[in-house]
């Protein structure tokens, strides 16, 4: 019998990459533990990572490769099943864009380093993508264009020590709870914390100031901290005299300029006197971090220029307590990108699916996000499909062959959060069926196609991430076993170090509601389960929280403003008719809450499946994130 | 009982573990060599026993009380209609070898909610019947430890069997039931003297001399916090400050030596068989809290809450267990994102009563 004992890993269930123990005989996961020396968790974690080993102990697993077979899947042998993928593919001219591959933000850099190899030397295809990569991609060139290299500016660890912190839109409280939880510790320290955010969120409550600007303005607002920040500059002109001569600058400069005081307020509700007092104190504090949500809620690009922007301007950005972050909802959406596994612009194989005309034929999925499921007509009507993940879901019926993989904690692997750290995780279990891990696995597939890579372990894999990826160049798995991980080092990138200020447009927003339809509908936050619900779904407790919200609202709700409520007559749990500009129309419950603004409107990300018919249509509000507004009307 | 002590040497200290692994699972204090983060967890070997690491970062509940367990099996057969049960927890003598008092305190609540009540739970009384707890002073507190407010520290005064002190010339080893005398029966170790316990008693209060001036200063307040959370005068505002702060992850609960909330859920398993498992929960959990009928009475966060430090902090939940719900580890401090351990909740409370001074 092996002794049970708590063994260190890293959380796998958002961009946060918190320490935590697993309690395991090596067999099963009987527990959880949150790690205290972690330099970013520091011994917290979310309700996801507390109940993660529900998640690792779950029977809906996938564990054996599965065959389609007369329209059942069956099991099949690792052997049968990689050499019909292997046979199969070469059917398929990947060069021509006929064969497309989705990797997982949550895989390991290992397995995502080994799938870009793949795709590229076997299947010849350039077609790529990684679920909720249009948000990132953004954030990418954004910070790529201010400090040269693509991610994130400074560490997560800049919170515990800076003097101001900034929280532009995202619910960050909820979708990585502990880094959350760092800001308010901030907070009580003496830090200003100030959110930009359009409802009255559970960081603008602990917040020492809370801007809540109407829909669509953020990057407005952003910009005009930059206006009032830059006329403190003009009076101080003794200090930081070089800011003036970045690229960039003069059209910055002008462009904030030209922001007019009673515009802004009209647009944003937000006076200009507010922004010009906010702005001494970013005056005065001697570091500064940013953060922003990255991923499929993220920001758009105007936006994030306008933080970058911002941040450049501060001129605190070479303190070691600055930062610019732009946080993710998933593990390794950074090491994802950062393996190569992100589509060109303009070519991710999202952007095939979704093209009626487009040539591909072919897919090869691991893992499996939300949005892939309105492409599902398009991948069923596929000639052969490719899934492998480690739990069952409903992508299987799409897929021809199915391949396990292991848990996080079921194999040895690196994962990079949102600030670059690259942490390792060992294997402290033992995968049940003998699963091959991921890199193993395409290792195999190359193999059978006649390509001998000669991978024997992760660390192996590892040493040629380290040789051919930009940034990891210092890193080894020996080193970061040794500690709590390390980031990558952007020396890495030539334009490591410069600073160029991004071109902006000054642009008042005009919301799209009419007298007709009088609300501003947004999409987000959903209590616990931001972009996890496929695998919180496989959790008990976690399951039963998203359960009782359903409970109150069988039907979903849409969160409105008591006043609203007061106007349209209605009380809370009512079912109200709700339509939207283009026609279409859902029944939903209301939920009254003080925290909306008047005129907004609020649904939850997660009740999507509820209502896919009504936002279906909004393909675009969901590419444009978190200030995405849809016009409605309410009616009893 | 009169209680006998004894002198032992480091050397019959491991000696003593060797011998009770023997009849029992023996669990202690050990440091995990990568992150030196502590664990009271089963020993491979005496030599991974260390009596002088900190307080342990989980309970010792975890070994009565894991976080989560397979509790029952059973299979329906459809053709003879008849269900095949087996149990799927097992009884196996435990020691648990050198237990921080508040966490033995822990055990001494969680028996009285589990065992005390008119329901006896089984499982735990299996995990909980032909334990050995052998508790070990604290020589001086860890950071967050404030067990002089709730009375259940830094020395053990009821509950073990037997009890630990570092004294100069080795351990004194105290008797505190028969159990604990049988063993100590068993060998020849070196009776204790009068200075013996002279020395003990100094120990002790050294240790309390060694608290922080909050946690000795808090004292007298967590009886003034108790009764104005009984008679239920503490403000709202005051619960919603606390309540905004809630990032309802459920932390406090998992890591406290007392809280009892747990969940069961039927799972199948891929062969057909159904599992009985059993875990961890907390009233800090929207779902948790929900009743029957179209309400949930505390849906907002800081009713639930406040829920959490009535059952710690309150006179009835205190007599319920003769003494207050907490025992002053502080280990909801440390894990909790929001910063609204006990210790602070103390604070915010009586800041509430003294109108802000202190
Ligand atoms: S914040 Fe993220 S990484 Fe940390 S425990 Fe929660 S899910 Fe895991
Ligand atoms: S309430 Fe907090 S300090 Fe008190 S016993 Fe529980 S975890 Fe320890
Ligand atoms: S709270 Fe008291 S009994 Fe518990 S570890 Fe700290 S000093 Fe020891
Ligand atoms: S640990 Fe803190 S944040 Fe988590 S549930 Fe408890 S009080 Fe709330």
């Amino acid at each position: 019998m092996n002794l049970v004992n708590y063994k260190p890993c890293v959380c796998n269930l958002c961009g946060t990459g918190c320490g935590q123990f697993l309690k395991t005989d090596g067999h099963k996961v009987y527990g959880v533990s949150p790690l205290i020396a972690h330099p970013v968790s520091k011994g917290k974690l979310c309700i996801r990572g507390w109940h993660s080993n529900e998640l690792l102990s779950t029977n809906e697993r996938i564990t054996t490769p599965l065959i389609r077979e007369n329209g059942e899947l069956r099991e099949a042998s690792y052997d049968e099943a990689i050499a019909l993928v292997a046979a199969r593919m070469q059917g398929f001219d990947g060069a021509a864009g006929e064969i497309g591959v989705l990797a997982s933000a949550r895989s390991s850099n290992e397995d995502s380093f080994t799938l870009a190899r793949l795709t590229r030397d076997v299947f010849k295809s350039t077609l790529r993508g990684i679920g909720a990569e249009a948000g990132h991609r953004k954030s990418m060139a954004a910070l790529e264009h201010a400090f040269g290299y693509p991610g994130a500016h400074g560490s997560l660890t800049a919170i515990d020590h800076a003097d101001y912190i900034l929280v532009v839109g995202t619910d960050i409280t909820r979708q990585n709870p502990v880094i959350g939880g760092n800001i308010h510790a901030a907070q009580r320290r003496g830090a200003r914390v100030v959110t930009l955010s359009s409802s009255r969120t559970q960081i603008a409550k602990l917040s020492t100031k809370h801007f809540q600007e109407k829909p669509g303005t953020l990057g407005l607002l952003v910009n005009a901290l930059g206006k009032a920040l830059m006329a403190i500059r003009t009076v101080n002109h003794d200090r930081r005299a070089n800011i003036d001569q970045l690229p960039g600058y003069a059209d910055y400069a002008a462009a904030l300029r030209s922001i007019s005081s009673v515009a802004l307020e009209r647009a944003s509700g937000i006076r200009y006197e507010e922004i010009e007092e906010e702005a001494h104190h970013l005056e005065q504090a001697r570091s500064i971090v940013i953060l922003f949500s990255s991923g499929i809620s993220g920001l758009d690009r105007p936006t994030i220029d306008a933080i970058t922007n911002l941040a450049l301007l501060s001129d605190r950005m070479d303190h070691p307590h600055s930062a610019v972050i732009p946080v993710a909802g998933i593990s390794n959406l950074q090491g994802s990108f950062d393996m190569g596994m992100s589509g060109e612009l303009g070519n991710s194989v999202f952007k095939a699916l979704a093209t009626p005309d487009s040539r591909i034929r072919a897919l090869f999925v691991i893992d499996h996000d939300d949005g892939i499921i309105r492409d599902k007509e398009r991948i069923a009507a596929l000639d052969f499909v490719v899934y492998a993940c480690a739990y069952k879901s409903a992508f299987m019926e799409l897929a021809d062959v199915v391949f396990p993989l292991p848990a996080y904690n079921e194999t040895d692997g690196t994962y990079t959060a949102s600030d670059k750290r690259v942490q390792i995780t060992h294997k402290n279990v033992d995968s049940r069926h003998h699963v091959l891990p991921g890199w193993s696995l395409f290792e195999r597939i190359a193999n059978t196609s006649g390509q001998h890579w000669g991978y024997h372990s992760a660390t192996q894999v590892f040493k040629d991430i380290a040789a051919h990826t930009r940034g990891y160049g210092d890193l080894s798995h020996e080193l970061l076993s040794k500690g709590f991980g390390q980031h990558w080092n952007p020396k890495g990138f030539a334009g490591c170090g410069r600073r160029k200020f991004n071109a902006i447009n000054i642009e008042y927003w005009e919301s799209p509601t009419t007298p007709e339809f009088p609300f501003a509908l947004m999409i987000g936050k959903a209590q616990h389960y931001w972009h996890q619900n496929n695998l919180m779904r496989k959790t008990i407790v976690p399951r039963r929280e998203y359960d009782q919200t359903l409970w109150l609202y069988p039907q979903g709700y849409i969160e409105i403003s008591p006043d609203d409520a007061t106007r349209l007559k209605v009380r809370d749990k009512w079912l109200v008719n709700v339509r939207s500009s283009i026609g279409t129309h859902m029944k939903i419950a209301v939920k009254i809450s003080p925290d909306v603004q008047d005129g907004t409107a609020y649904i939850p990300y997660f009740i999507k499946n509820m209502i896919s018919d009504f936002l279906l249509p909004y393909e675009n509000a969901y590419a444009a994130g978190e200030e995405s507004v849809i016009p409605i009307q309410i009616q009893e | 009982m009169s209680m006998s002590m004894y002198i032992l040497s480091s050397g019959e200290i491991s000696a003593l573990v060797t011998e009770l692994q023997a009849s029992y699972d023996v669990y202690g204090p050990q440091v995990e060599p990568q992150t030196k983060q502590v664990f009271f967890d089963q020993l491979a070997t005496p030599a991974a026993l260390d009596l002088e690491a900190p307080i342990p970062s989980m309970p010792v509940k975890e070994i009565l009380f894991p976080q989560m367990e397979r509790i029952l099996k059973y299979k329906y057969d459809a053709e003879n209609q008849s269900v095949a049960m087996s149990k799927q927890y097992f009884e196996r003598p435990k020691a648990l070898f050198g237990l921080r008092p508040c966490d033995l305190s822990g055990i001494l609540v969680l028996d009285r909610f589990f065992l005390g009540q008119e329901f006896v739970d089984d499982v735990y009384l299996t995990h909980r019947r032909q334990c050995l707890l052998i508790s070990n002073t604290c020589l001086h507190p860890f950071p967050q430890c404030f067990c002089v407010c709730t009375h259940s520290g830094p020395d053990a005064d009821e509950g073990f069997d037997l009890d630990l002190t570092k004294l100069q010339d080795g351990y004194l080893l105290r008797v505190g039931s028969e159990k604990g005398q049988a063993i100590a029966d068993a060998h020849q170790w070196q009776v204790a003297t009068p200075l013996h316990a002279k020395e003990f008693k100094a120990v002790v209060d050294r240790s309390i001399d060694l608290f922080p001036e909050m946690a000795t200063d808090n004292k007298a307040w967590v009886a003034k916090v108790m009764n104005r959370i009984t008679t239920g005068f503490v403000k709202q505002e005051t619960w919603e400050y606390i309540g905004d702060q809630c990032f309802e992850c459920g932390a406090c609960s998992f890591v406290c030596p007392t809280c009892s909330c747990f969940n069961i859920e039927d799972t199948q398993t891929p062969c057909g068989e159904c599992e009985r498992l059993r875990m961890r929960d907390s009233c800090s959990f929207e779902g948790y809290a929900r009743m029957a009928g179209d309400h949930n009475p505390r849906q907002p966060v800081e009713d639930r809450r406040n829920k959490r430090f009535f059952c710690k902090l309150s006179y009835p939940q205190s007599k319920k267990y003769l003494r207050p719900g907490c025992v002053g580890c502080g280990r909801c401090q440390w894990v909790c994102p929001g910063d609204i351990g006990l210790p602070n909740v103390v604070q915010y409370i009586r800041r509430e009563i003294t109108g802000g001074q202190n």
